[in-house]
């Protein structure tokens, strides 16, 4: 992601010199046609593979067809009309939503916590701390999915084992049971993602100056009221851009998890908008899968922009 | 000038590293081309040591319990009897390895994969009609024996909704593969205890209350996916074969019958004798901890198939654990007891390009030589007198039907897609929560009856 980043900072620099340069050289004709020619591999490959495979989910939400079938029929809006009334489209979009807005939340409090506690705080093993909490990060959703159901498991599972020692386990408590799935996948979800937001988190931190807080110390402000009144709004453009990051991945990431987990069970209780989306394909309703879609798209965008312009603050410099 | 040339410089430096992104992208596909292209060249230099034939059929199996080598083994019987080459794919996911290129028109010309599965593909190709009718070869002979396929087949197979799925006297799936289903439970256990195997489920119920005084439950189920085959024969011991079809068929008015009441009360009552931690491993990746409910005496009765020693054969087990099965209890004394036939399809896609070739193959995987093949492997064809020739716990299962129980088959009627509407979601998963008590039996009946009503207005 890092290096993603960089790569891209990198092509904004260049873009913004080139745009100088045509300036000077717009009668140069011969010039543009080399532009033409240099630009037009990289917008003939995003038409092909980002494009058109867009515009096709879109095409063919409006259409009724099966996944092997090659021949489709115009349906107009009738796929949305019926996901209005599908009561197990509407859980797996209820769902969803409480897995981005929990997790999101959650996520965000303890990797902010963590963050300025390894940056701010004199610890002992502060680089040990820093990489136990990034090491979900580099194992493989399946892998988390799987270490999380051996301690979800009702006999002989770490969790109710240690439970165990405090009360009756005669009935265990059903951690992957209908009631308390979607606890169960928000607790795999926080744990992945705390500890890449905290170094994230832990890399614009250390850039704010010492001495801002060296002088707020002078002038009797504790570590609480540094933390909310320096720390957070100079960090606000990273937690801006990670928020916005975190909403779309939480949304792939909610169906990974509940794949490798649950499969959407017990009866549909922790289906998410995306596996529901993935069944739907299977049950033959390649345009009605495609709908679902067009919706989580529309969806994910929405959130996003929305989130932008809430969290728009005056950009602090230091 | 220095600035133009600099631009020119960083423009073909853009250049450079796209084309060099393409060029490690076209890299691997064309790797790909090259093997392929090496592994055609040796199946041409073996076809030419062999029987001359230019035919080649793509066969593509599902990799299950069973393992693969066996069709391997097959093939190459199949090619050594009548020289044409098949090439062999096998997975466990076969869906995903076939489907991409099936969507793009690249059809295999056998596909061996049974229905219920979770990615339902065989269903797909059921209701968009691309299934080639293979009502001839039942006529057509074994190749290398003088029998005609229909006098392999044992009886009933060929007239199955899942080999006829449209009612209309054609066969379009092969029969393959067959398993009893039943009640499994440790044989062991009932004899030390001894309790005896229930044959009404009134016995069943007593039975259910003394082992609950010992603190064993009496029923388990791997996920809600197994209570087909249980709903099934369920559905004959309540109502036998007539009830059966009309409930398959969506009638209107079935399930508000006294024996479609019957086969609701009997499962959820079912449900309150559950081990309750059941309905939360349930799920595609925790079930063999509810199988193994059953191997640490946890749990008594679970249904499932003959597949299931191979499965857990590793899995550790209380003392004394012998596996046993039983068909369904009668619903009352002296009924019928059942016992669902559950077995594997193979079919030919209709846009599939070596048909007859293809159907020389399907009518191969009933000769004596393929059976034998498979039997090693534990899968068994479902010919005429091949239970004589079984040994150990297949025995066992297979005789099954010799013992009194009558042999269900069948399956609900294919219907056009409907969505969020399929029959496993709208009859079986809601069991999960009447286990969890989250719904009750009211609950559940109404689903059906909505989703059965939908059904039948989209059946095919």
């Amino acid at each position: 992601m890092f290096s993603v980043a960089a790569g891209r900072r990198t092509a904004r620099r260049v873009s913004v010199d080139l745009g100088k340069e045509q300036a000077v050289m717009k009668k140069d004709r011969k010039m543009s046609g080399f532009l033409v020619l240099c630009l037009a591999p990289a917008v003939i490959l995003f038409f092909i593979f980002m494009i058109v495979p867009t515009f096709n989910v879109f095409r063919i939400s409006l259409y009724e067809k099966g996944a092997y079938t090659p021949d489709e029929t115009f349906v107009g809006l009738a796929n949305f009309k019926t996901l209005l009334t599908d009561a197990s489209f509407i859980r797996s979009m209820q769902n969803m939503i409480l897995l981005v807005v929990v997790v999101t939340i959650i996520t965000f409090a303890f990797a902010l916590v963590f963050a300025g506690i390894l940056t701010r705080e004199k610890l002992k093993g502060q680089n040990f701390f820093r990489v136990v909490f990034y090491i979900p990060n580099i194992l493989s959703v399946v892998v988390i999915s799987g270490i999380f159901s051996a301690i979800y498991k009702p006999e002989n599972g770490m969790l109710n084992s240690i439970i165990g020692l405090f009360r009756d386990m005669t009935n265990p408590i059903l951690w992957k049971g209908q009631s308390l799935v979607m606890v169960s996948i928000i607790i795999a979800m926080v744990w992945q993602a705390i500890g890449y937001y905290m170094v994230m988190y832990m890399a614009s931190m250390a850039s704010v100056p010492q001495s801002l807080y060296e002088s707020a110390g002078l002038d009797g402000a504790g570590r609480l009221t540094q933390f909310f009144q320096i720390t957070i709004p100079l960090i606000w453009t990273n937690i801006r851009t990670t928020l916005t990051f975190f909403i779309i991945s939480t949304i792939n990431m909610a169906f990974l998890f509940v794949k490798a987990m649950t499969s959407g069970g017990p009866n549909g209780a922790s289906d998410v908008a995306l596996n529901y989306m993935y069944s739907q394909k299977d049950a033959g309703l390649y345009g009605y899968s495609m709908a679902i879609g067009v919706v989580i798209f529309l969806f994910s965008f929405a959130l996003s922009a929305l989130v932008n312009k809430v969290t728009e603050r005056e950009t602090l410099e230091f | 000038m220095k600035k133009k040339l600099i631009s020119m410089l960083l423009c073909s430096a853009m250049l450079v590293s796209l084309l060099a992104g393409c060029g490690s992208g076209g890299e691997t596909p064309a790797a790909d081309t090259q093997t392929d292209a090496e592994t055609e060249a040796e199946a041409g230099t073996e076809a030419e040591g062999e029987a001359v034939s230019d035919v080649t059929i793509k066969v593509a199996a599902i990799e299950t319990a069973y393992g693969s080598d066996m069709w391997k083994e097959v093939c190459e019987a199949f090619t050594a009897e009548t020289g044409i080459q098949v090439e062999l794919t096998t997975d466990k996911n076969l869906e995903d390895v076939i489907g991409p290129s099936m969507q793009g028109g690249d059809y295999p010309d056998v596909i061996h994969l049974a229905t219920g599965r979770e990615a339902a593909l065989t269903e797909q190709f059921i209701k968009g009609n691309m299934i080639a009718d293979i009502t001839d070869v039942l006529s057509m002979t074994v190749p290398g024996e003088d029998a005609l396929v229909s006098e392999k087949i044992a009886g009933g197979f060929t007239e199955t909704s899942l080999t006829n799925p449209y009612g209309d006297g054609k066969t379009y799936l092969a029969p393959m593969f067959y398993s009893p289903c039943g009640l499994f439970y440790n044989a062991g256990l009932l004899e030390e205890k001894g309790w005896s195997v229930p044959t009404t489920w009134d016995e069943m119920w007593e039975l259910g209350d003394k082992a609950m005084e010992e603190g064993i439950y009496l029923f388990t189920y791997p996920t809600t996916g197994y209570f087909d085959a249980f709903f099934y024969a369920l559905m004959y011991s309540a109502g036998g074969p007539e009830f059966f079809n009309k409930a398959t068929n969506y009638e209107e008015g079935i399930w508000e019958t006294p024996e479609a009441q019957t086969c609701f009360d009997i499962v959820t009552k079912l449900a309150s004798y559950t081990n309750p931690i059941t309905p939360a491993q349930a799920n595609d990746q925790d079930f063999t901890q509810n199988q193994q409910l059953v191997l640490d005496n946890k749990a008594i009765f679970m249904p499932n198939g003959t597949w299931i020693v191979e499965e857990m054969k590793d899995a550790p087990r209380a003392e004394g654990f012998e596996w046993g099965m039983t068909a369904l209890p009668a619903v009352e004394e002296g009924g019928d007891r059942y016992s669902y036939t559950w077995f594997e399809q193979a079919w030919i896609p209709s846009g599939a390009a070596n048909q007859d070739a293809a159907k020389q193959f399907i009518a191969f995987l009933y000769s004596d030589v393929a059976c034998g093949i498979f039997a090693k492997a534990g899968a068994i064809q479902p010919v005429l007198n091949i239970s004589d020739t079984l040994e150990g716990d297949n025995q066992m299962f297979y005789s099954i039907y010799d013992n009194g129980a009558k042999a269900a088959m069948g399956n609900f009627a294919a219907f056009d897609a409907i969505p969020g509407v399929e029959v496993r979601t709208v009859f079986f998963d809601p069991v999960n929560s009447l286990v969890s008590g989250d719904i009750t039996e009211q609950d559940w009946i109404d689903g059906v009856i909505a989703g059965s009503d939908q059904m039948r207005a989209n059946l095919k």
